[in-house]
């Protein structure tokens, strides 16, 4: 925590100022007087609302459904300019969009040929959210995915085959076949951690990750991932909030895609918007269309730089769907499907493809279909290589459990953290009053 | 210099905060206040609140943090204010930090440590010996020293080591004894047992605060001719199975002592162990000596009663001798 030698403990929140420390009660202080806002960049607010509903069937026997109400006509919106990003850069997370996408339809015929074992996740309707949050990382910060994730290990470098090679438990994945998906990571080059299936948990780590950093004199932006459903768990509160005390660059993004596993977000959480809940931890918050790659890169970018700026956390909330079942085998079902015809409506692809060469003509037609075909041959040539590495051999399952024999050395990421020593030349024998005796 | 077990937990880490600008600590009421049981007093002053971290009443965040913080090189030391509460963050430990090695290679040089252990009338909730809990866990370290020297050379190979360590200090033990601790910088290495009396006629496995009961024992039962040896393990995982099966073969007969719950305790694993090292060697029946198979109860009659005392040892072992 950064130790400012000021009298005063308080301190103005970016959502609204909090006194500390008592103070006079007797009259109002301007200064107390409590002001949040939530800032919403979306150019739409879909209002549709999810509840379960009895139904019978032609047999006459009732059956309890969810059932989707609101304006399910609404015009679609059209994509936010970006206050940031260059022709180029709009051009190259849209070619990420769509390695991410061709990675995922690759990897369901792998699938239906019965070469990936498990399941298979997809983030079908958030590759603008995925690639364009990850866009806005710096090469020395942190990230660490979801397992909707799959384009923002694109973004920062990982091939297409890594994570095709991980569903296939192949010998040459980066776990070398000891997990699936995209649990993975990578602490030496692309600054990644691992998730794992329990959600939450990366929330506080990716805290740790910025404190280690700001011991090593850098203040850098570590970036994770949460669902609607995911933010339920009390780590995340933990998590979050422990990066708010300190003061620590989390840029945390919540994918309000709507439906976690089988179950809306209606029954996950009471408040209108998860953003809502910066509040409560004392940091920003803020609402964008997660199907519109510009609004949300702006929205990170803007996160990240508050990082690099020491000045702490950001929840960034992005509204999209989840367009397919939790993972594969999940035929989604219980989604309404007016649903899915209106956030079809909404694809984050086929809008920013529109933005790109009709609206803007940053890409001519030609352009767009070679760009199109490029990512197709990359897709294909990391498909081959993912294919064609082999199976891990039974025995590769032993060893590794702990770091030994000088398989790791550990040294500081950035730099040596420079110390301070205060008082006291050694431990003094404390007899101090304690808790148990 | 005599000093007390608690002292030698706050000069290992001292030290090492001194020698090794990544090392950090964590915790709750750690710092200006020092711990709830001053184990980090002065230590705020010393180093800083940058390196000396009250936080919030958060495990899983401690946990999630420590854990953070080591994937960029630093050594933090998480202290729990009593290890009952470890188990709040146990999913933190168990499938994020215990895994992180064996499943995507990034070494975690973290150590979590904090007071366990009964016999001070602290209830259900804050005399607990969760050790076991990790134990069956794969790619931590779990680390129960017995005496000053090992409390201060262990806590130190703890923060040196490259793997997460969980550090268990015996509550009972930190004001309570004191020992022979050398000035100069040591190291106890992890994973290793010592023998912590000699003895001929049976052998008691044990740790941490039962090496002590044990050795009580050992000085009524040898007025009887009975002579105990008396292996403190140290490390709980791993387990120094060499030495196991040493005192195994050495005396052929063997109690097993610890102050955990009875079924799916540490004796059950050492058994097998001696199963597979030294079932042949054996003259007797292994025998435990253990909690109850129930919470820790808190009032005075009752936790005695839970607990195993020198008049089991005494009694197992003249009943195992007479086999």
């Amino acid at each position: 925590m950064a130790i400012k030698k000021t009298k005063s403990n308080s301190k103005p929140s970016s959502n609204g100022n909090r006194r500390h420390n008592g103070g006079s009660q007797s009259k109002v202080n301007h200064a107390d007087l409590r002001t949040y806002s939530i800032p919403d960049h979306r150019l739409e607010h879909p209002n549709l609302t999810v509840r379960q509903a009895i139904e019978k069937d032609k047999d006459g026997s009732e059956h309890v459904r969810y059932e989707v109400t609101g304006n399910l006509n609404a015009p679609v919106p059209p994509i936010r300019d970006s206050k940031y990003l260059s022709q180029q850069q709009c051009i190259e997370i849209y070619r990420y969009m769509l390695l991410n996408r061709k990675m995922e339809v690759a990897l369901e015929n792998l699938y239906k040929q019965g070469k990936v074992v498990g399941g298979v996740y997809f983030g079908l309707g958030q590759e603008a959210c995925s690639c364009a949050s990850a866009y806005a990382l710096d090469k020395d910060d942190w990230f660490a995915p979801m397992i909707r994730n799959q384009g923002s290990l694109l973004v920062r470098g990982f091939r297409a085959a890594d994570t095709m090679m991980q569903y296939m438990a192949k010998a040459d994945s980066p776990t070398r076949g000891r997990d699936g998906t995209s649990h993975f990571g990578d602490i030496e080059k692309r600054n990644m951690v691992s998730p794992i299936s329990m959600l939450g948990d990366l929330i506080p780590v990716m805290a740790g990750v910025a404190l280690g950093a700001r011991l090593q004199g850098r203040d850098i932006a570590v970036m994770t991932y949460i669902g609607d459903g995911g933010q339920s768990t009390g780590v995340t509160y933990e998590g979050i909030n422990f990066a708010a005390v300190q003061n620590l660059g989390l840029v945390l993004v919540v994918e309000s895609n709507l439906w976690a596993y089988s179950t809306p977000s209606e029954m996950q959480y009471r408040c209108k918007d998860i953003a809502e809940r910066a509040i409560g931890y004392g940091s920003p918050g803020v609402i964008v269309d997660g199907t519109d790659a510009c609004q949300v890169y702006d929205a990170a970018r803007d996160a990240v730089e508050r990082a690099h700026r020491g000045e702490g956390p950001t929840l960034i909330e992005a509204k999209m769907m989840r367009m397919k079942g939790h993972a594969i085998h999940d035929a989604a079902a219980y989604v309404p499907k007016p649903m899915f015809d209106f956030w079809k409506k909404r694809d984050p692809i086929a809008r920013f493809e529109d933005y790109l060469v009709k609206e803007k003509k940053w890409l001519t037609a030609k352009e767009n279909a070679d760009l199109i075909s490029e990512v197709d041959r990359v897709i294909e040539a990391e498909r081959e290589i993912a294919v064609n590495s082999p199976m891990p051999t039974p025995e590769s399952a032993e060893g590794g459990v702990f770091c030994e024999d000088g398989c790791h050395d550990i040294k500081p990421k950035y730099a040596m953290p420079k110390v301070k020593k205060g008082a006291g030349a050694g431990p003094k024998q404390t007899e101090a009053a304690v808790h148990l005796r | 210099m005599q000093i007390t077990y608690l002292e030698a937990v706050r000069q290992g880490i001292w030290e090492e905060m001194d020698r090794d600008p990544t090392v950090f600590c964590l915790g709750e009421d750690i710092g200006i206040y020092g711990g709830a049981f001053k184990v980090t007093d002065g230590f705020i002053d010393r180093f800083g609140p940058e390196r000396v971290i009250d936080t919030p009443i958060a495990e899983s965040a401690i946990v999630g943090a420590a854990f953070g913080a080591s994937l960029t090189g630093m050594r933090p030391v998480a202290e729990f204010q009593f290890m009952d509460f470890i188990g709040c963050a146990f999913n933190q430990i168990s499938n994020m930090v215990a895994k992180t090695h064996y499943l995507w290679g990034a070494p975690a040089p973290l150590v979590l440590r904090g007071p366990s252990g009964g016999y001070v009338h602290g209830g259900p909730f804050h005399s607990q010996n969760p050790e076991m809990w990790f134990v069956h866990n794969p790619g931590l370290k779990v680390i129960c020293p017995a005496t000053p020297y090992d409390a201060k050379g262990l806590i130190k190979a703890a923060i040196r080591d490259n793997n997460p360590c969980i550090f268990f200090e015996h509550k009972y033990l930190y004001r309570r004894i004191k020992g022979e601790v050398p000035s100069e910088d040591y190291v106890v290495p992890i994973g290793k047992a010592r023998v912590a009396r000699e003895g001929r006629d049976l052998s008691i496995i044990t740790y941490a605060a039962m090496v002590h009961t044990a050795l009580e024992a050992a000085d009524i039962l040898s007025k009887e001719g009975i002579d105990l040896e008396i292996l403190d393990l140290r490390t709980v995982s791993p387990l120094d199975r060499e030495a196991i099966a040493r005192t195994v073969k050495k005396t052929n007969k063997v109690i097993i002592l610890h102050e955990h719950s009875r079924t799916g305790g540490l004796a059950g694993e050492i058994a097998a162990i001696i199963n597979e090292e030294a079932f042949d060697d054996l003259d007797g029946p292994i025998v435990r000596i253990a909690g109850l198979d129930s919470a820790i109860p808190f009032s005075p009659p009752q936790e005695e009663h839970y607990l195993p005392k020198v008049s089991d040892v005494v009694r197992e072992a003249r009943r195992l001798k007479a086999y």
